[in-house]
């Protein structure tokens, strides 16, 4: 009793120490309480208004909320399909994501570029185009399964076609965050074990894969988190099979019930926070540390006949599948109505250039281009914090930010407007005035929604890196933020980068999270593009997921030559 | 040099978002200089609508009018949120039993329109919660292509719907998310009592291919051939027939049917009341009640004066049933609970 209140007494001394050490550093003070702002003011604070309102009764403060939600009816089978969604969706994208990712870096195979390309398109493009494409493709009266191959009841609606979707949707999730990974395994380990006499299978099973763990763990933690959140797949393909966030949605906006709803988010959020839990208990065990320096040279590729021909065909075969659910979106814009009239026409672009239906076009790439660098940036400083820094409240940045990607998107833009349509006064002094209805409330929702996933790729990468680099710049003299800009970012220039494109394909398309933050001002696309599939209009809302798909490749172009150039310049 | 072009790209965003803001900014200025104010409304209707009747009112008042387009359960929920800080003056369609859980959490102003001498009998709030301003009917729709195939008849009646040769060709959305759905279950409540309603839709739960979430789904997947038959309201219907979903065929239940009326309501503590007002005087009019058509909606009209749309008149003769809607709001949750429970619709079939 006594030691363990006294260990307890000398760590919170430590913590004490290392928050009086952060005075001799005031860029990563600033850094640190800039980040301890954000996160409290735009994950907890509605957070915790979320909570005070599932615990609500609505007067007095009460568990009948959560009762009812485990009474109701069907609730627990709704409850095991989610995990069971997110179990299977996670293992099949974490595989498919591997595979393309180990081919790309280990193999020498021709289209790598084009190959690269297949594996992050799904992500520029909304959700529930997918799930459409699907439906056009794999449905009743679907082009493969009707017209190629004349099955009259084909059934896509359900747990298979979810999964199919969500798959394809968050693949390239895995994919950014392995890919980025296996680039900096340094060739000389695997290749010792090769001149031990390993065969490469060997070296594969038992010196990459061991190394992968945490980039196979984390990868899988986000694919799940996001799709037992996920909104838009399971409301348009899930037919029967019911899960959690769209019973959200049906508790609290059909049926007004924001008191389940709200209920059910705590669970769901409870559920991602075990699964991120185990994860870094278990991730933490070890050290992956393989990078203690530049890369020596150049990996030598994997280049059997044997062994490539099978992976392109696998690679192939993927691809095909990947461009066919998306080319029915351009060709789709083009014809008069997908399914009924082929005709040709430019009338949906007709439509949609007329300046007051373009505007939610350029207000979200705007709103996005500036959430960008803030995000992918704040990422790469948070994760290099969390890995790097002792600090005061480090577990606790670390833990929230994972919160803001666990909680279903309806929910964390309802506390937005809870917390945030008000004036916060000190004395009779504004502090903050109300922040619904502008941008700043919309970039912030874009930022929060898609650092996690820059943050944990940062974090992935930096764990391979060995720090005493870092520590050698810092004995020599440099400043923190010195050892950030010269030596921790080229270092995991990649997770930069993929955090950067994610950011701007992630606020390009998000959903639920800004049904309630737009405003008469500010509209955004994808709610254009919701507000015409509903009325039929397949046309109109395929030009616009067309032209996003052209913005959000533009940009990645783009980013992808600003960071590559910065690199190089460092070098010089 | 990575400064350089960070800071090249941060002037290259700032002066493009300066741009879009202050363009917002210069029409605000617009409007104030003409000093008649401006309007929000929360538009429960569809988006086309709605922009129409932005641009028109503007048009004629030179109220600088904008709105935000949201399903009911939405404004509701968003509502309920800015209730202490209201940005909408007026709630403009979307079916009232909204409004009306809007006006037991206080949100709702009550306004009876001079304008609403006009409209019909039963449809506006005695007190002035919300005054109707559209009614559409439930019925079916169903695909001919399809029916053709499969060698079936469009059902014709509520009955009709257990025959078994309908068996898993029925797509309708769940009661529990949609407020269509929710019609369904409560007119045949209403027609049939619950007992005799629940037996009904235990015979009838087996033949539905799928419950949707959304109630204008069965129409839209009856347009695209994923579904045989279906049970939506008949304007939604024949929206997608307008599209283009040329293969769309609708009916009306023998039996009669039930119906939601579209309503609008002046938000409580709103910025803009005076204006709200005016709009709603102004949509209730015959003149602007008659406007709807021309953007695709094809609901039957409220105001004595106004004549429905053309499409709608194969329809006019519909058997509408007495729908309580008093009752239907107070007894949704029960209902729906119930439903669910004897259907066991939930969980997944395979």
């Amino acid at each position: 009793m006594g030691t363990t209140s006294n260990t307890r007494r000398l760590k919170l001394k430590s913590e004490f120490k290392t928050l009086l050490n952060l005075k001799n550093d005031p860029a990563l003070l600033s850094v640190i309480l800039f980040t301890l702002v954000l996160v409290t003011f735009f994950i907890l604070i509605p957070l915790y208004n979320i909570i005070l309102e599932s615990l609500s009764d609505g007067e007095s403060f009460s568990l009948k909320n959560f009762r009812d939600v485990f009474i109701m009816h069907g609730n627990m089978q709704i409850l095991i399909n989610t995990i069971v969604l997110g179990v299977v969706t996670s293992t099949i994208s974490v595989f498919i994501g591997f595979i393309f990712a180990y081919v790309i870096t280990y193999m020498k195979v021709r289209f790598k570029r084009f190959f690269n390309f297949i594996a992050i398109l799904p992500m520029i493009s909304p959700p529930f185009v997918v799930a459409l494409s699907a439906i056009l493709l794999f449905g009743r009266v679907g082009l493969i399964t009707r017209g190629l191959f004349g099955i009259k009841d084909a059934e896509i609606y359900g747990f298979h076609g979810l999964v199919l979707v969500q798959t394809l949707s968050f693949f390239p999730i895995a994919f950014m965050m392995l890919v980025a990974l296996l680039q900096r395994i340094d060739p000389s380990v695997e290749e010792a074990s090769r001149d031990l006499g390993a065969s490469r299978f060997k070296v594969f099973t038992s010196v990459t894969v061991p190394l992968m763990v945490p980039g196979l763990a984390n990868a899988f933690l986000l694919v799940f988190i996001q799709s037992i959140a996920d909104f838009a797949n399971p409301v348009v393909i899930g037919g029967n099979f019911g899960t959690v966030s769209v019973k959200i949605y049906q508790e609290g906006i059909g049926n007004y019930q924001f008191g389940i709803a709200t209920a059910l988010a705590m669970i769901l959020l409870t559920i991602s926070i075990s699964i991120f839990v185990i994860q870094k208990y278990y991730v933490s065990q070890k050290s992956y540390v393989t990078v203690t320096g530049k890369i020596s040279r150049n990996r030598d590729l994997i280049s059997s006949k044997k062994i490539t021909t099978i992976a392109t065909i696998v690679l192939m075969l993927i691809t095909i599948f990947v461009i066919m659910m998306y080319i029915l979106i351009p060709i789709g814009s083009f014809v008069k109505l997908w399914g009924i009239n082929y005709t040709p026409t430019l009338e949906h672009y007709r439509y949609i250039f007329k300046p007051k239906l373009l505007q939610p076009i350029l207000t979200t790439t705007i709103l996005a281009a500036i959430a960008t660098p803030v995000s992918g940036v704040l990422a790469m400083i948070i994760a290099f914090l969390i890995v790097r820094k002792k600090f005061f409240g480090k577990n606790f940045i670390e833990f929230t930010t994972i919160m803001a990607l666990a909680i279903p998107g309806t929910i964390i833009g309802l506390g937005y407007v809870i917390s945030y349509n008000k004036f916060y006064q000190i004395g009779g002094v504004t502090i903050i005035p109300p922040l619904t209805g502008t941008a700043f409330i919309i970039i912030m929702a874009f930022i929060i929604r898609s650092l996690p996933v820059g943050i944990r790729s940062g974090i992935t990468s930096l764990q391979q890196i060995d720090p005493s680099i870092e520590e050698a710049a810092c004995v020599l003299g440099a400043s923190t933020r010195k050892v950030f800009t010269s030596i921790t970012i080229p270092m995991i220039k990649n997770a930069f980068l993929n955090g950067l494109i994610f950011t701007f394909a992630r606020s390009m398309t998000l959903v639920s999270t800004v049904i309630f933050l737009i405003s008469a001002k500010y509209k955004l696309l994808t709610t254009s593009i919701m507000a015409q599939i509903d009325v039929g209009r397949m046309g109109v809302a395929s030009a616009y997921c067309t032209m996003l798909i052209i913005i959000v490749s533009i940009t990645m172009l783009l980013i992808t030559y600003f960071v590559k150039n910065m690199n190089m310049n460092q070098e010089r | 040099m990575l400064k350089k072009r960070m800071t090249i790209l941060t002037i290259l965003l700032l002066v493009a978002s300066v741009s879009v803001f202050s363009n917002g900014a210069k029409e605000s200025n617009g409007a104030e200089s003409k000093d008649k104010g401006s309007l929000v409304f929360y538009a429960g209707l569809q988006e086309d609508h709605a922009s129409m009747i932005a641009e028109e009112f503007e048009a004629e008042t030179g109220i600088k009018t904008d709105f935000v387009r949201m399903s009911s359960g939405e404004i509701l929920a968003r509502l309920k949120a800015e209730k202490n800080n209201m940005s909408a003056s007026v709630w403009y369609g979307g079916p009232v039993d909204g409004i009306v859980a809007a006006s037991e959490e206080g949100i709702i102003e009550n306004y009876i329109s001079p304008e609403a001498v006009n409209i019909k009998e039963g449809f506006k709030h005695p007190k002035g919660i919300w005054t109707g301003i559209y009614i559409g009917y439930l019925g079916f729709v169903g695909n001919q292509k399809i029916l053709d195939e499969k060698g079936l008849t469009m059902p014709q009646s509520w009955a009709d719907f257990l025959d078994p040769k309908y068996n898993q060709e029925i797509v309708v959305a769940h009661p529990g998310s949609s407020g269509t759905a929710y019609t369904m279950l409560a007119t045949l409540v209403q027609m049939m009592g619950e007992d005799e309603a629940m037996e009904y839709f235990k015979k009838f739960s087996p033949q539905v291919r799928q419950y949707t979430k959304s109630g204008t789904a069965p129409g839209r997947m009856c347009g695209m051939g994923e579904a045989t038959v279906g049970i939506t309201f008949l304007h939604d219907a024949i929206k997608y027939k307008k599209e283009g979903y040329k293969d769309i065929v609708i009916s009306a239940p023998l039996e009669g049917t039930g119906y939601e009326i579209g309503g609008v309501a002046l938000l409580k503590n709103s910025p803009d009341q005076d204006n709200g007002k005016i709009f709603i005087d102004w949509v209730l009019t015959k003149r602007v009640q008659e406007m709807g058509k021309t953007v695709g909606s094809f609901q039957f009209l409220t105001n004595k004066n106004a004549n429905p749309p053309e499409e709608a008149m194969p329809i006019k003769d519909t058997k509408l049933i007495d729908y309580d809607f008093q009752w239907a709001g107070e007894n949704k949750k029960r209902l729906v609970q119930r439903f669910s429970e004897e259907t066991s619709t939930v969980a997944p079939k395979k």
